[in-house]
């Protein structure tokens, strides 16, 4: 996006590579806040689970603030092309972000209602390879919109299957054991598996909307987001 | 060979020698270009244009200064005839006829065409004369009150200047002459509008009602608008033909077509970079 010739239009491109990369710094605190949740969740700790919650308030700042840098970029440049189709994904890949970032802190909360919680080898190893691959989702979701990478979200989709299958089985695990476990931590259990499964569908609809950035067209049918059902 | 006319008869009053073919409006583009390179003496001004002009819909030409969308417009309706070194190599169609045949007359040519040019410019006459004297010239028989109201009503100025019309024309404001302009351009029931950047001298109010105007006027002609307002063209026009220039090493620089799209597909992925490049204002 570099063209030195003018200097207005120079400053248009930084601004809008700023806003990727900021996009793309937020993101990544999204991320270490799953990856926060996912230690609390599997080590049982409280206090990490607090500090889920709280660096939740820095990443709701910083997401307003730069859905606000969008809507002002949109006014005072009347984008068009490549430049609108970027501003337009933005402000989705922003809720994408700033959506996943609540999930986690849904997952922290219920952590901390369940106080003290034990889990059997089973559930505890699907939970955490589950939690683990829906962020190593999120990570890729972020490469692809880093390098504006068209071809990830095709690939993303596809590696989202095996999130699913995780979730199915969790769901199986939780009802063996959900007599052992009490119906209060099954059902937050069960929660936890299904807000990590939303990120990871999350992380799907960022490579999706960064296809359209590249391309104008959505990796299969348009609209082909996943539903928030 | 005659110029065809695909007026409606309801739109049509007779005039001089005109002879007429009497086809209505079809699907047929109005423009037919193919290959179309204009030289003036030694200088090249556009070349290798090819593209069709469809009935009732606005065609915008986008492009830096010295990519020949002008040129191009004042072939449409033979303006070029009047630069004595102009020649136009190629074809252009009008309804299907070389319009640059050996036997069209230009001047007939001109009647189907109405032209709006960049600043308005009306005769130093009154209102009504600005608008009567096309018609008058072109031996309208009917009843020239009547053609003078409905000419300035579909210019959607009438209801300002209803009480004035013995007023002089150039008393008008900048936009009301625009208007009035395109008033006279339609008082001879053209077949095409064709506009040179008709609202570069306008404020954003004026510009809008030209804007509403012309898509208002849509429904009855075909309008071929060149305009250096990219928003303007994605506002208004269904088809957007964007034009550059190549500047040769001699410093030669020739006009050509680079992309021609639904307006919808060139402001949103246009299929070329410098399309790109020129409607996000990365001139480079």
């Amino acid at each position: 996006m570099q063209h030195p010739h003018d200097e207005t239009r120079h400053r248009y491109s930084e601004s809008l590579d700023a806003t990727l990369r900021s996009t793309v710094e937020l993101g990544a605190l999204v991320l270490e806040n799953v990856r926060r949740t996912t230690e609390a969740l599997l080590e049982n700790r409280l206090d990490l689970a607090h500090q889920v919650i709280e660096a939740d308030d820095e990443i709701d700042e910083k997401y307003a603030a730069l859905e606000h840098r969008v809507f002002e970029v949109m006014a005072r440049q009347q984008p068009v092309a490549g430049d609108l189709r970027f501003l337009v994904a933005m402000t989705r890949i922003l809720y994408e972000i700033e959506r996943s970032g609540d999930l986690a802190v849904n997952c922290a909360k219920g952590l901390i209602r369940r106080e003290g919680y034990s889990l059997s080898a089973n559930v505890q190893s699907l939970l955490a390879r589950m939690s683990r691959k829906a962020a190593d989702l999120f990570s890729r979701g972020l490469d692809a919109l880093a390098d504006l990478d068209a071809e990830a979200g095709a690939r993303l989709d596809e590696a989202d299957d095996a999130v699913d299958d995780l979730v199915g089985e969790l769901y199986s695990a939780i009802a063996q054991r959900s007599g052992d476990m009490g119906f209060d931590l099954a059902v937050e259990l069960s929660r936890v598996g299904r807000y990590m499964e939303r990120i990871a569908d999350h992380a799907v609809n960022i490579a999706e909307h960064v296809t359209f950035i590249v391309t104008g067209s959505f990796p299969e049918e348009p609209a082909a987001t996943k539903d928030e059902g | 060979m005659t110029i065809p006319d695909p007026r409606p008869e309801t739109r049509r009053f007779e005039v001089g020698h005109s002879a007429s073919i009497g086809a209505s409006k079809s699907a047929e583009p109005v423009f037919d270009i193919d290959d179309l390179s204009v030289t003036y003496g030694d200088f090249r001004a556009v070349e290798g244009i090819t593209l069709d002009i469809q009935p009732s819909e606005i065609t915008a030409f986008i492009g830096p200064s010295g990519c020949g969308k002008t040129t191009v417009l004042r072939c449409f309706n033979r303006m070029n005839d009047l630069i004595e070194s102009a020649s136009v190599e190629g074809s252009i169609r009008y309804h299907g006829v070389n319009l640059y045949g050996p036997r069209i007359d230009p001047v007939e040519v001109r009647r189907r065409m109405g032209m709006v040019f960049q600043k308005p410019n009306p005769f130093p006459k009154s209102i009504y004369d600005n608008i009567a004297f096309g018609p008058r010239v072109a031996g309208h028989k009917g009843n020239l009150d009547d053609l003078v109201e409905e000419s300035l009503t579909r210019a959607a100025l009438w209801d300002e200047v209803s009480g004035k019309l013995a007023e002089p024309a150039l008393a008008l404001s900048g936009g009301q002459q625009q208007r009035l302009c395109i008033a006279r351009a339609i008082a001879t029931s053209p077949d095409v509008v064709l506009m040179d950047e008709p609202c570069s001298a306008l404020d954003p109010i004026a510009t809008l009602k030209i804007e509403e105007l012309m898509l208002e006027l849509k429904k009855d002609y075909t309008i071929v608008i060149v305009t250096h307002n990219m928003q303007q063209a994605a506002r208004v026009s269904d088809r957007t033909a964007f034009f550059t220039v190549d500047v040769r090493a001699e410093g030669v620089r020739t006009g050509r077509l680079v992309e021609f799209d639904d307006t919808g597909v060139i402001f949103t992925n246009p299929r070329e970079q410098s399309t790109e490049d020129y409607i996000t204002g990365r001139f480079g």
